[in-house]
């Protein structure tokens, strides 16, 4: 077993202090030395808007939404990580041989009764 | 096993394509078949001793009758379902299928070799748990239980990996047999303090899942707002489950530095039979009380773990047989009376002997094998523990624990009293229970068991 020494983690505490180092910086930076130079022009009731676009804001967040957006969006996260498991195999696909492949045929038919499942419980339908 | 956990995945697919059938009188027949299949493929691997997957599960007859409780819990359960769901629109496959991947996890916890499927089968065990903890969607009580069960599950799950990547750390390997070679190893050399730091956070992992004090907070809101089909099923499959998980992690791995563990386990032993019993006794709902009584009987099994003798492991079997199909007969009694007079509290169980004398007499026969009356499994089961902690030199264990039967026949013979000698207040209430067939069948078959095992005991543990 390869043997690490303490020292051997200094990258990751230095990436750690230059990520808090910038976060505190811009944080110092925007509410106390900004405000000083800029005076009065900083504050208002447009600049604290929320700003989106440029389109005005309205009401609440918090409001129903469909639930078919949230399905989608989940299907769309399970079928994004598939093409994760295929292009590995796809650019490994001779030296994966034929065991491989069965062990991707076993993968899509899964992959495939699930949206075989979901089609037949009418997920994708919009009306 | 191999091909058990295969059919069962299987099945558990073949099921939700089952609902898109016109007719669901087929539903519940064939997913038994299907249950019964598994538990056939199970059982041809009695008396032998195999390694799968690159040595990531092994089969030898402890886990094959760890597996059939679990398959057999699962089959007596499912009956239950008959009339449990009034609503026409209720995704009952879903359902059926969601248990069945929760079997195949729990099978996945009694025949792992490799900590990687410890934590494999215990997920898919906890995320079944989760979905159906929450299936009663009209019920904020539900929601409450499945929110609360996946907070404190996911942060003990957390807890649980965060011991294994210790365990890695210290050892470089996740296999049973790999820990148990470093620990010997290290017995000589000195451990390093990864090693000790990893197995107490795994301890917490599993013990959390097993409702042990001080990990047990949860238990009592969860089983309650929990539909009670399901409570029956996470009292009995993941509790049996989980203690043949703990059991084989510390004999197969840590036998070796059992001087450093025992202690803790000893201590919340303890703690759980202390606060499970004594906080049954303050219950006015049968239900939140059977959900103290299976904090406190996971006190019980701890004994057992911590005595780790020769005989342990045939008694953590027998205690999780008899407890689980004492268990089974009280929610499917509860299931009854709560959906016939409309309460979960003792009270509603007053009369209950005169109109329903079968239902009484095999909710009595479970609440004395639950309370260790001798003629039941549940009286054996604790005799077989108490001798292994005798054995082992455990007395302060033991003397907790026999005081604590003695609190626990007050609280589980509450019911007793109330179908036995209360009368009914109103006339409401005294209406007959119509028993249907199915709950019959279960409760003739779990009363029978219950009582065979307290008659005839040796059937079972000579084999072990």
């Amino acid at each position: 077993m390869q043997q690490y020494l303490p020292s051997d983690y200094l990258p990751i505490i230095v990436q750690l202090v230059l990520a808090l180092g910038f976060v505190a910086t811009t944080m110092l930076a925007t509410n106390y030395i900004i405000p000083k130079i800029f005076r009065n022009r900083v504050h208002g009731k447009v600049k604290d808007d929320t700003w989106e676009c440029g389109i005005e804001p309205q009401g609440d967040a918090r409001t129903p939404i469909s639930i078919k957006y949230f399905l989608t969006a989940i299907l769309f996260v399970l079928f994004d990580v598939e093409i994760i498991f295929l292009y590995p195999w796809a650019v490994n696909f001779r030296s994966l041989g034929w065991l491989g492949f069965a062990e991707m045929i076993v993968f899509m038919t899964l992959l495939m009764a699930g949206f075989f499942y979901v089609i037949r419980k009418g997920v994708l339908n919009w009306d | 096993m191999f091909y058990s956990v295969v059919l069962l995945s299987i099945f558990g697919i073949l099921n939700l394509f089952l609902g898109f059938l016109k007719s669901r009188a087929w539903l519940l027949p064939v997913t038994l078949l299907f249950l019964a299949t598994a538990l056939v493929v199970t059982l041809t691997d009695w008396n032998k001793s195999l390694f799968f997957w690159n040595y990531m599960m092994s089969t030898d007859n402890v886990s094959v009758a760890f597996a059939t409780i679990i398959i057999v819990s699962a089959m007596l359960i499912l009956p239950l379902s008959r009339f449990y769901f009034p609503n026409a629109a209720a995704p009952v496959p879903e359902y059926y299928a969601i248990l069945l991947f929760s079997v195949v996890g729990a099978i996945l916890m009694v025949t792992y070799e490799n900590i990687i499927m410890l934590f494999l089968g215990l997920e898919t065990l906890s995320i079944a748990m989760y979905i159906l903890a929450g299936s009663d969607k009209r019920n904020p009580r539900s929601h409450e239980a499945a929110l609360k069960y996946f907070l404190m599950g996911a942060f003990a799950t957390g807890i649980l990996l965060f011991g294994v990547a210790m365990l890695y750390g210290a050892t470089g390997t996740f296999n049973l047999s790999g820990l148990a070679q470093y620990v010997r190893t290290t017995l000589v050399n000195g451990a390093s303090p990864m090693l000790y730091l990893g197995l107490t956070l795994v301890l917490i992992g599993i013990l959390f899942k097993l409702s042990v004090a001080p990990f047990h907070f949860w238990t009592p809101d969860v089983y309650d707002g929990t539909p009670t089909l399901f409570t029956a099923f996470m009292a009995t499959v993941v509790k049996t489950a989980g203690f043949a998980a703990l059991y084989k992690i510390l004999s197969v791995s840590f036998t070796g530095i059992y001087s450093v563990w025992w202690i803790t386990l000893a201590a919340t032993s303890v703690l759980t039979l202390l606060i499970g019993n004594i906080t049954a006794v303050y219950q006015q709902s049968f239900k939140r009380m059977l959900a103290y009584s299976s904090i406190s009987h996971a006190g019980y099994l701890l004994i057992a773990v911590t005595a780790m003798g020769q005989t342990s492991q045939s008694s953590i079997l027998f205690y999780s047989l008899a407890y689980t199909l004492a268990t089974i007969t009280s929610f499917a009694v509860l299931i009854l009376v709560n959906e016939n007079r409309a309460g979960e509290s003792f009270s509603a169980f007053n009369g209950l002997a005169r109109h329903n004398p079968f239902l009484a007499f095999a909710l009595t026969v479970a609440m004395c094998s639950l309370a260790g009356i001798p003629l039941t499994g549940g009286f054996f089961g604790k005799f077989y523990i108490f001798i292994n902690a005798l054995e082992k030199g455990l007395l302060f264990l033991l003397v907790v624990a026999v005081l604590m039967s003695a609190v626990g026949i007050y609280y589980y013979f509450r019911v007793v009293i109330a179908m036995y000698m209360r009368g009914s207040d109103d006339n409401a209430v005294a209406d007959r229970i119509i028993v249907p067939k199915s709950y019959a069948a279960v409760l003739a078959i779990t009363t029978f068991l219950t009582i065979l095992l307290g008659v005839a005991p040796d059937l079972l543990v000579r084999y072990f």
